[in-house]
């Protein structure tokens, strides 16, 4: 101890050690607050976006002022974290059950949206807020995010008509908030007239949609063909769509984050969630950009503020506003359209949880001097709040429903396309790949490699992947060993659940060929009895079907396959040829007809 | 059915309606009570203040900070704006002389802070080196070998002696046109100003005053209030609200020739250092 003390001044003066600041430092406390704060509050029950948005509290300049009010850093990058909130909001859509379901969809959509948008704007207004702050709360509170679908979707219910149509609103819902964002940001800058404004809006919105919806995935198509080869350019192809849409939005005083709304809505068709860009997306998404947007929100937070008696007040007519709305909605939604009282709550529970699209609204609000903290400290209640009705309501509701195992999926979702040789892939990938963007699908190519093949077959391999890149498909191929190419594709089909198969061939030489394979396939199973048993156990109703092959038109994509509930899988087959598709029926008994 | 519906809707509009009109009803943006009624009273510690305070304490005619101020006034309803000066030392000490708030070039600091509720900022604030024409500071070294001047209770004497380290002692002045005055006469070769206002200077007077190079730092600029001041969120409010709508940018332009809201004036070179 006398040691220390007597060598602390000689320490002091050769290591010049000063309290941590600058750009790692700061990087330090936001990720390290990443990590913990999520962790801690899942651990507690209480879900991690909490956790997140106290974080921020804590690091920022109401807490610990690690991160102090001046800094520049992490507001920015919480920008960009909503930016990209916003694209993956609309990126993820799942388009196809808006289709199926439109009618519903569009009815629960406009009366989830109406009732708290009016029931938001009337509060605003009998507060004596001006106009366009009672506006952008109603909109705020009009939205929704789809919080609770996990728990619905494990529950097995996500095929369940009221639930896909709670998951179409969204976009409905969503698209509306942030037109009401866009004319009321648009509306307070610069003194301008309303006239001029709502033209200036429309003006915009048409650009941005033209841009969005037309350029946008042409672009992006032509670079994942060009460029598609290496897959962090996919990546940075997918974060320049979103900031370019996001500046044109911009250009015509329209919210960033509407422009990345429509960025994610327009490559809905050429990023499947199922697919690998995707899954790059949410992680980078889930690790870094959301979690950092939150934890700027948290920045705000303070919850001196959030204990008052006028925070709490706007929080309780927020929430009366909210979930009253919402609550009346599901309520007339289910009599209209027919559900029942569980579909009624979940319709309810899908529709009520107000988190990230209520967050963006609520800052930029903020932002723009329309609302000041004691309004984001009241949202952030709500938030709070609706987060926890929703899950309990989704949880007993859930409960109450006859589970739905396997629903109907579209055929497109999961193709399979099996390749002997890689030259001759072309046009199976094509195909498969217009099926599967049809349906919001993923393409699984498999290089199939006979038995007696070279261990290592590297040069068809990396032909393959050069292939499928300028085919645009975006899925790394596979390589699996199997005694033919059918035989083999059907094995991976099992393996991915495919929703289709195809399998490319060398053109026809003579009319016979057609029947080769499946000829093959079951001569094959005669000679080896112990394959026979393994491959009617994996596909019962493979060999009987695969007899009968028939020529067919090249299916749109749009009707649903619904694989027995009692079988194993058995998606229909292609065998493609050339630019000819033939259709085998495979699942013989299955309730696939075209 | 139908008709329960729409009771339902009756209700839950009747309660929401009344719930809302009971409540405290403060504006969505906070509001903002002044101390005189129908006035906005700023302080500030010198008028006239290049490009920030034109005219007289009596009658301001423009800068970028009366423009602030006028604008202040006009969102809060109120037809008014009286000036008062007050020292710079009082005003970061939170002796406000009874104005709503203060728009003086404060840089914002936690020690300051203790004193006074700062606002959101409304300009970037790097600190600069003003000299007269002629003489270069490519360097930290050849800056510390300059003879200096600097006002007395500012960051700036602290950023000159952290970041420049003088060899000769820098003269402390009480008042910003004492420093000036100094570099004038040549009893001082530099000085050390938020860039902003050396900016300002040096446009008022470009045969006198040159900024040859602004310091790496995160100073901001931001109105000063009393502490513990209800109005504190309406002012917030107000300044995002005008850095939105584009009049700090405008204000910037007209008065600083400058935009340094949210960046630094690249026309001013960085001060190379050793590290």
């Amino acid at each position: 101890m006398t040691a220390l003390a007597m060598h602390a001044p000689v320490m002091a003066a050769l290591v010049d050690i000063s309290s941590p600041k600058g750009a790692p430092w700061e990087f330090l406390v936001v990720f390290a607050t990443l990590l913990l704060g999520p962790v801690l509050f899942k651990r507690a029950g209480v879900p991690g976006i909490i956790g997140l948005l106290l974080g921020g509290y804590v690091i920022g300049p109401h807490g610990l002022n690690l991160i102090g009010s001046g800094n520049a850093t992490l507001p920015d990058l919480g920008q960009l974290g909503l930016l990209y909130l916003m694209f993956v909001a609309g990126v993820e859509l799942d388009l196809n059950l808006l289709r199926i379901h439109r009618r519903s969809t569009v009815a629960f959509g406009l009366l989830t949206f109406a009732f708290p948008m009016v029931l938001g704007t009337i509060v605003g207004l009998a507060l004596g807020w001006e106009v366009a702050a009672s506006l952008l709360l109603g909109s705020l509170l009009a939205s929704h995010t789809l919080i609770t679908y996990p728990t619905v979707r494990e529950a097995g219910l996500s095929s369940d008509p009221a639930v896909a149509t709670a998951v179409g609103s969204t976009v409905l819902t969503d698209t509306l908030a942030l037109i009401v964002l866009a004319g009321v940001a648009g509306s307070v800058g610069g003194g301008r007239s309303g006239v001029e404004v709502a033209v200036q809006i429309a003006v915009g919105l048409i650009v941005l949609i033209a841009f969005s919806l037309l350029v946008l995935p042409r672009l992006a198509a032509l670079a994942f063909r060009l460029l598609g080869a290496e897959r962090s350019v996919r990546y940075i192809v997918a974060i320049t769509a979103f900031l370019s849409a996001a500046t044109v939005a911009e250009l015509f005083g329209i919210e960033g984050i509407v422009g990345a709304f429509f960025a994610g809505l327009a490559l809905n068709r050429l990023v499947p969630n199922e697919g690998q860009l995707m899954d790059r997306i949410e992680f980078f998404g889930g690790a870094v950009f959301i979690p950092v947007f939150l934890v700027s929100v948290g920045l705000i937070l303070n919850p001196s503020v959030m204990v008052q008696g006028q925070t709490l007040e706007l929080a309780g007519l927020f929430i009366l506003a909210c979930l009253g709305g919402k609550a009346l909605a599901a309520m007339l939604s289910a009599r209209l359209l027919g559900f029942s009282r569980p579909q009624a709550t979940l319709l309810f529970s899908l529709s009520s949880a107000q988190a990230a699209a209520t967050l963006a609204a609520t800052v930029i609000g903020f932002q723009l001097g329309l609302f000041d903290s004691s309004v984001v400290n009241a949202v952030l209640v709500v938030i709070l709040v609706s987060v926890l009705a929703s899950t309990i309501t989704a949880i007993r509701a859930s409960a109450r429903m006859p589970t739905h195992d396997r629903g109907p999926q579209p055929l497109g979702k999961r193709v399979v396309v099996g390749i002997g040789d890689p030259e001759l892939a072309q046009g199976a990938l094509a195909t498969a790949l217009g099926l599967a963007r049809a349906d919001g699908g993923v393409v699984r190519p498999v290089l199939v490699v006979p038995e007696t093949a070279p261990f290592a077959p590297r040069a068809a391999r990396e032909r393959l992947a050069q292939i499928v890149a300028a085919v645009g498909v975006e899925t790394l191929p596979t390589t699996i060993v199997d005694r033919s190419v059918m035989h083999g594709a059907l094995r991976a089909a099992a393996a991915e659940e495919a929703t289709l198969v195809l399998v490319s061939e060398p053109p026809e030489q003579d009319g016979a060929a057609a029947h080769e394979h499946p000829r093959q396939d079951r001569a094959a199973v005669r000679e080896n009895p112990r394959q026979d048993r393994a491959t009617e156990h994996e596909h019962p109703r493979q060999d009987g079907a695969a007899a009968r092959v028939a020529p067919g038109p090249k299916p749109r994509g749009s009707r649903p396959y619904t694989p027995p509930a009692d079988t194993p899988h058995t998606p229909p087959v292609g065998i493609v040829r050339g630019q000819e598709t033939l259709w085998v029926d495979a699942p013989r008994d299955s309730c696939y007809s075209r | 059915m139908a008709r329960s519906g729409t009771l339902g809707t009756a209700l839950l509009v009747l309660g929401v309606t009344l719930s809302a009109c009971g409540a405290s009803g403060l504006g969505a943006a906070g509001k903002f009570t002044p101390r005189t009624p129908d006035t906005l009273t700023v302080a500030t510690a010198q008028v006239p203040d290049p490009g920030f305070w034109k005219g007289t304490i009596a009658h301001p005619t423009g800068g970028f900070e009366y423009g602030l101020a006028r604008a202040l006034a006009s969102r809060f309803g109120l037809s008014r704006v009286k000036v008062i000066e007050v020292p710079f030392k009082q005003l970061t000490a939170g002796n406000l002389g009874g104005a709503d708030l203060a728009l003086s070039d404060i840089t914002v600091t936690k020690q300051r802070a203790e004193h006074v509720d700062f606002s959101e900022s409304y300009l970037d604030a790097p600190p600069a080196i003003l000299v007269r024409p002629g003489t270069e500071v490519p360097d930290v070294h050849a800056a510390q070998g300059l003879s200096w001047a600097v006002q007395d209770g500012t960051t700036l004497r602290e950023a000159l002696a952290e970041a420049i380290e003088p060899s000769a002692p820098a003269q402390v002045l009480e008042h910003q046109r004492e420093v000036l005055l100094a570099l004038r006469v040549g009893r001082a070769e530099a000085v050390m100003l938020d860039l902003p206002v050396a900016l300002a200077y040096a446009r008022e007077a470009p045969h006198t005053y040159a900024v040859a190079a602004q310091l790496p730092s995160e100073a901001v600029l931001a109105a000063a209030l009393p502490t513990g001041s209800e109005n504190l969120e309406a002012v917030d409010s107000a300044i995002r609200a005008f850095g939105a709508d584009g009049t700090i940018e405008r204000l910037g332009h007209e008065w600083l020739d400058t935009d340094l809201q949210g960046g630094r004036d690249e026309g001013v070179p960085a001060l190379r250092t050793d590290e």
